[in-house]
């Protein structure tokens, strides 16, 4: 057999070692490796590299992260409880059964869609209201979410006094980041700047990622009852994204719903949930429809 | 598996939270949420990102429990839940024009850090910073593979993948840390033979 008498590439000695080197390859590089210092070595140093990755000792999660989660944890809890009480006196209504939080038709979602563009509108912004949902935390927002859940479903204009009238929590997270919450009322918070200019393909990029996941927004509350408002006319039930991201730079909440064969997204302040929202109410900064999707 | 003596084993306590149980999910939660911390903080590099993340995995399985099959342990079904919730989050970071860049400079960085020996004194640090220059998907099975220890089979169905990417993804990102590692561990041999080049000369 020839001998190999080129050194060998760490790429190469790392897939001869995770066995992905069969055959009269695998033959030559072990021959290699029988006579040459060099590549033993690198070699050796591989297998000590996985020893090394093994030997590091797992990060403690600090306090703060383990309440952080006590309290969502918590608030869950409460949501699928009041949930079931509530589905108990409504049996009809499944829609916010535990477990069954997507409704059918999110389950279908097929991101390879292809739909005409159709009209960008960027409204004014206004930096105004942002207090309503900034000072809550995942967890209050959640329990009151829940108990809320019920009169939020059918009520037209949810009142600013039902989430501001809330205890305000300790938050322990985001004190840097003032404007983005947690996932107040079901909001899936995000870090991604959404600009004027690349709205649309940003947002594919996050109904991507969402695809990925298969994780349907279960929003609540003033925000589900002033989504609801928002896509009437349109395709209501159908959310596929509701994020609280930021816009330009500010604190803004994005939200995607199939329409037809398409999407339709909205971007607002955090401001926009309060009583009288609607889709032309102050506080909407951006509409777009979405023109194709094209996910993996 | 009610065990009389002894705790409830994973899928009791994962069959309770299904039939009702308030207390079921905390429990099975809490008793592997350190090692699904390190699953996420190694797998996004930020804390503020990686609690994220964990918020993220942690209501999506409890939502999602009903969908437990049983065909893998529970511990894999959960750091599945948790990779597929960082990797989202990288996903959508990286759709941000703004941070492109930032795997090249950070690669940078840390070359740079790499020929200065008094970085030598840390280990485990600047290991945990090397990993952050690999791409996420290697990094993941990096993670899962040799730093958690799963089999291949299994970190196959972790990162939904089959088990052949696992191994060659694990094999790039071995070897795109190693001349890192050769550096920071003043392996005697390691900072001559392997540094200078990547191998190819004759």
């Amino acid at each position: 057999m020839r001998r190999q008498t080129s050194h060998l590439d760490p790429d190469v000695l790392a897939e001869f070692r995770a066995g992905l080197i069969t055959g009269r390859r695998r033959r030559a590089i072990a021959a290699h490796l029988t006579d040459c210092a060099r590549c033993t070595a690198a070699d050796d140093q591989l297998a000590e590299l996985s020893a090394l990755l093994a030997a590091i000792p797992a990060p403690v999660m600090p306090e703060s992260v383990a309440q952080r989660l006590d309290a969502a944890l918590a608030a869950e809890v409460t949501r699928r409880d009041e949930a079931e009480r509530a589905g108990a006196r409504r049996p009809r209504d499944r829609r916010r059964a535990p477990r069954l939080a997507r409704r059918p038709t999110l389950q279908l979602v097929m991101m390879r869609v292809l739909v005409p563009a159709a009209a960008l509108v960027v409204l004014a912004a206004g930096g105004y209201g942002l207090s309503l949902l900034v000072p809550q935390s995942s967890s209050s927002s959640s329990v009151a979410a829940g108990s809320a859940a019920e009169p939020a479903a059918a009520s037209a204009a949810p009142s600013a006094a039902q989430a501001n009238g809330l205890p305000a929590p300790s938050t322990t997270a985001r004190a840097a980041h003032p404007g983005i919450q947690k996932s107040t009322f079901g909001l899936v918070p995000s870090s991604t700047d959404f600009l004027p200019g690349t709205l649309r393909s940003q947002l594919e990029a996050a109904l991507g990622a969402l695809a990925a996941t298969r994780q349907a927004p279960h929003l609540s509350g003033p925000l589900e009852a002033c989504v609801q408002r928002l896509t009437s006319g349109v395709s209501p039930g159908t959310v596929k994204l509701a994020e609280s991201a930021s816009f330009q730079g500010r604190p803004a909440i994005v939200v995607v719903a199939s329409s037809g064969s398409g999407y339709l997204a909205w971007v607002v302040t955090p401001g926009w949930v309060a009583p009288g929202c609607s889709a032309t109410s102050a506080g909407v900064l951006a509409r777009t429809t979405l023109p194709g999707i094209s996910a993996p | 598996m009610q065990g009389a003596d002894g705790p409830p084993s994973d899928t009791e306590l994962l069959r309770r939270h299904v039939a009702g149980d308030s207390e079921a999910f905390g429990e099975l939660f809490r008793r592997h949420r350190d090692r699904l911390w390190a699953v996420a903080l190694r797998t996004v590099g930020d804390p503020e990102e990686a609690s994220d993340a964990l918020q993220d995995a942690m209501i999506s399985a409890f939502r999602r429990a009903g969908d437990f099959r049983g065909d893998s342990a529970v511990t894999t079904w959960l750091h599945r839940i948790v990779v597929n919730a960082c990797l989202d989050r990288l996903r959508r970071k990286a759709a941000r024009p703004a941070v492109s860049a930032g795997d090249e400079q950070a690669f940078e960085a840390l070359a740079a850090q790499g020929s200065d020996p008094a970085r030598a004194t840390d280990t485990r640090l600047d290991l945990n910073a090397a990993l952050q220059i690999l791409p996420p998907q290697q990094r993941a099975a990096l993670l899962v593979v040799d730093m958690l220890g799963y089999s291949v089979a299994d970190a196959a169905i972790i990162l939904d993948t089959s088990q052949g990417t696992v191994k060659s993804r694990c094999a790039r990102a071995r070897a795109r840390l190693l001349p890192h590692v050769a550096h920071l561990r003043g392996n005697r041999s390691a900072s001559e033979t392997v540094s200078p080049a990547q191998g190819g000369d004759a």
